[in-house]
């Protein structure tokens, strides 16, 4: 946390949910990154001060989950949420061993998705 | 006889003309005998002896003529002509000698000869022809008799002549060797000889009474169980004279009632396999009518029994029998068809779907005499088909369903999470317009502190992105619609590049992430075609592509893949090639790809049906469907189909 207004990376190859994400995210007050490829998520990991990383699993060349598995080595302290079509498909114990907060279905419920960040941006502070 | 009116001839030997007593020469004397007698005079044995061989009635010898006229006499003295000696003088030593040396007479050249002569000569030419009369007539019965044995012996059927008490008198070697085994006949009853069931299956003594009587002859089949083989007997008796004689007469036709009944039995046992068989069978004579059929043919037809015979098979067969039809070529060229799809056309407006066979009739000679044409009733079948290949259709789509579902679930999700913030826009729009109500300097600070610009913007940009992404799930459900559309059996011309296109568009939306796909497209002519069911064969080989890379990529833990789609026109018709780069068919199972159920996938990954659907649809659009295939190495399938359809119809484009 290196000034007062949070830093969130949401990361998916569908450029209009970056779009309607970080619309949604920016009226909390955050400051919302937005990458829609895995390098460059993973370029913005070292570059940025990434309080909270968001990620879609289904995606080319890598997946939502092995993204989180960098930023969890990269940046420990940031949180990590998994965005899925299809939540049934991934493994409950990767998802714990990555220490992903949340796994958000796809299409999501906007104002869950706040409370869920909110919450776990208060316990970062 | 004929003999009688032929000219008297008589042959007179003398050494030199002799004079009677009365002046007259013997031949002289014998021309008084009448106009009508032919005389011929020789003067030595040898001619005398020929010309009486011949057809001399008489011969006349002059005693004169010494030891010559002895070699006549002894010739002719078993057969022959009567031989009448004349003499100058008569003794009874001469007459005697005469006698003794077989001459029929002797007659003295004395005053009387020229009466005596001619008296004597023809005396012995009426004797000598009633004699040969007598001879003739028996040489007739001799050899009629000879003649009438022979039958008798040689008859080839049993024949025996029964006395009125119906004993035996007399029986032929065929009937001794058929019933008697060696024993005498004369005089032996006939039912003591012809075996019991013989005499009563043919009911032999009522047979016999008919003949007494001498009512019309009706011959009988008899049959008799001796022995291990039974035998059959045509039966006949005939009365034969007025005492009651009768002739029976048995001819084995054993062998003719073997032959008669294997033909019936032939006969009804193709009859019971024609009237029974589950398919219509009719046989066509060379002008196209109908000849025979059976009752499933009248079912088929939706024809009253034996109501086809004489009709002409084009009533019904349509295209089938048209010139190039498979029954057309059966009686034109002897051509042989199995199996080929046709429509009987019924009179009830009825359409029925039919497996045409047809073949040539041809007789023991190879002539052709028309043609058999067998029809079962495919209606079942076909409707199967449709069915099968719907369900497999509709199977595809269930593996394509997780990639749809991602598809759609992408713009579902940021219209979903639009429509939220444009809800939260809408409120902050409120009270902009509250504000402007109010008071210019609040509506200028709220304008501020809201960021009315970018608000603004940003509510025009979310209405953008959500029409995009209701838009894509239009296109999305639409593709899926047109896919899952049930084919309408209609041939159409199609552009099979738009059909690949629009096909590999649905699929592209499950494989994306981990496929490029490659299209290399040729103008191709319009094809006449069912467009549904090749886009499922399209579908089907471009999700085996894609399984086949996932199959890989899976294996080697790493990679994307790619699919190449191209299309190219051949000569008669078009080529759709899918290649991949993917696992690879392995050699055990280049076999068996098109078989029906055929998979290598886990239960409920795949029907096992797709390759084996998509190859019997290229077979009934008259193409063929290939694979090529390195294992490790990807593969290729290639699809040919002929420009104008199965039946060579040109598309009306």
């Amino acid at each position: 946390m290196s000034n007062d207004i949070p830093t969130l990376l949401v990361v998916d190859d569908e450029a209009c949910i970056l779009s309607a994400l970080r619309r949604s995210l920016c009226r909390e007050g955050w400051r919302v990154l937005t990458a829609s490829t895995p390098d460059e998520a993973l370029r913005m990991l070292d570059e940025e001060p990434i309080d909270a990383v968001l990620s879609d699993h289904k995606m080319p060349r890598m997946s939502g989950l092995e993204v989180l598995e960098v930023a969890a080595r990269r940046r420990p302290n940031a949180v990590r949420i998994l965005i899925s079509g299809w939540p049934d498909e991934i493994p409950a114990e990767r998802l714990a061993a990555l220490g992903v907060r949340a796994l958000i279905p796809k299409p999501w419920d906007d104002a869950e998705l706040k409370r869920i960040l909110r919450a776990a941006l208060a316990g970062c502070r | 006889m004929g003999r009688a009116r032929e000219p008297v001839r008589i042959v007179v030997a003398e050494p030199s003309p002799r004079q009677g007593g009365g002046k007259l020469g013997t031949v002289e004397a014998l021309r008084r005998i009448g106009r009508g007698v032919r005389i011929e005079v020789v003067h030595d044995a040898a001619a005398a002896i020929e010309l009486a061989r011949s057809t001399a009635d008489l011969v006349v010898v002059d005693r004169d003529l010494g030891a010559e006229g002895e070699r006549v006499l002894a010739a002719l003295r078993r057969s022959g002509p009567p031989v009448v000696i004349v003499t100058p003088e008569a003794t009874a030593d001469v007459a005697l000698e005469t006698f003794k040396s077989g001459a029929a007479d002797c007659v003295t050249a004395s005053a009387d000869y020229a009466e005596v002569l001619p008296a004597v000569a023809l005396e012995q030419i009426r004797a000598w022809r009633a004699a040969s009369a007598r001879r003739a007539v028996r040489q007739r019965i001799r050899s009629l008799e000879r003649l009438h044995a022979t039958i008798v012996d040689q008859f080839p059927a049993a024949l025996a002549v029964l006395d009125a008490e119906g004993r035996l008198v007399t029986v032929n070697p065929e009937f001794e060797r058929a019933f008697l085994a060696g024993g005498a006949a004369e005089g032996r009853p006939l039912d003591a000889v012809l075996p019991a069931d013989l005499l009563a299956s043919a009911d032999v003594p009522e047979l016999l009474a008919r003949a007494w009587s001498g009512v019309a002859r009706t011959p009988r089949i008899a049959h008799a169980r001796g022995g291990e083989h039974a035998r059959a007997f045509d039966v006949r008796a005939e009365k034969l004279d007025s005492e009651g004689r009768i002739l029976l007469v048995l001819a084995d036709v054993t062998e003719r009632e073997r032959l008669a009944k294997d033909v019936r039995d032939l006969r009804r046992y193709m009859e019971s396999i024609i009237q029974n068989m589950y398919s219509g069978l009719v046989v066509v004579d060379e002008a196209g009518r109908v000849a025979a059929s059976n009752p499933m043919a009248e079912q088929i037809l939706g024809e009253p029994p034996g109501s086809l015979k004489g009709r002409a098979v084009r009533d019904w067969f349509g295209p089938a029998a048209e010139p190039d039809g498979c029954i057309a070529r059966s009686l034109a060229e002897g051509a042989r068809v199995r199996g080929a799809e046709g429509m009987v056309q019924r009179a009830d407006g009825k359409s029925i779907p039919v497996a045409i066979s047809s073949s040539p009739l041809v007789d023991a000679d190879g002539t052709r005499l028309g043609a058999v044409v067998i029809f079962p009733d495919v209606s079942e079948l076909v409707q199967l088909q449709s069915q099968v290949l719907h369900t497999e259709k509709m199977a595809s789509l269930g593996r394509l369903a997780a990639g749809v579902a991602h598809e759609i679930n992408n713009p579902m999700g940021f219209v979903h999470a639009n429509l939220a913030q444009m809800e939260e826009y809408l409120s902050d729009v409120a009270r902009l317009l509250d504000a402007a109500r109010s008071s210019p300097e609040r509506f200028a600070s709220l304008s501020r502190e809201l960021d009315a610009e970018t608000l603004l913007a940003d509510f025009g940009q979310a209405i953008r992105e959500s029409q995009e992404g209701s838009e894509r799930i239009r296109h999305i459900v639409q593709d899926l619609r047109a896919f899952a559309y049930r084919d309408d059996g209609e041939w159409v011309p199609a552009d099979l590049n738009r059909c690949l296109d629009s096909t590999a568009h649905i699929v592209w939306t499950m494989m994306k992430h981990s496929v490029v796909l490659q299209k290399e497209y040729a103008a191709l002519p319009p094809v006449r075609c069912h467009p549904k069911q090749l886009e499922q064969v399209f579908m089907n080989l471009l999700v085996n592509a894609y399984q086949a890379i996932e199959a890989r990529v899976a294996r080697d833990g790493v990679g994307n893949g790619e699919i190449v789609l191209s299309t190219a026109c051949s000569d008669d018709g078009v080529v759709i090639s899918v290649s991949d780069d993917g696992a690879g068919i392995p050699p055990e199972h280049a076999d068996r790809i098109f078989e029906p159920f055929f998979t290598t996938k886990e239960v409920g990954e795949g029907t096992g049906l797709g390759l084996s659907t998509s190859f019997e649809i290229v077979r009934r659009h008259g193409g063929t469907l290939r694979a090529l295939s390195r294992e490790g190495g990807g593969t290729t399938f290639e699809v040919w189909l002929p420009q104008q359809g199965p039946d060579g119809r040109a598309p009306q484009a």
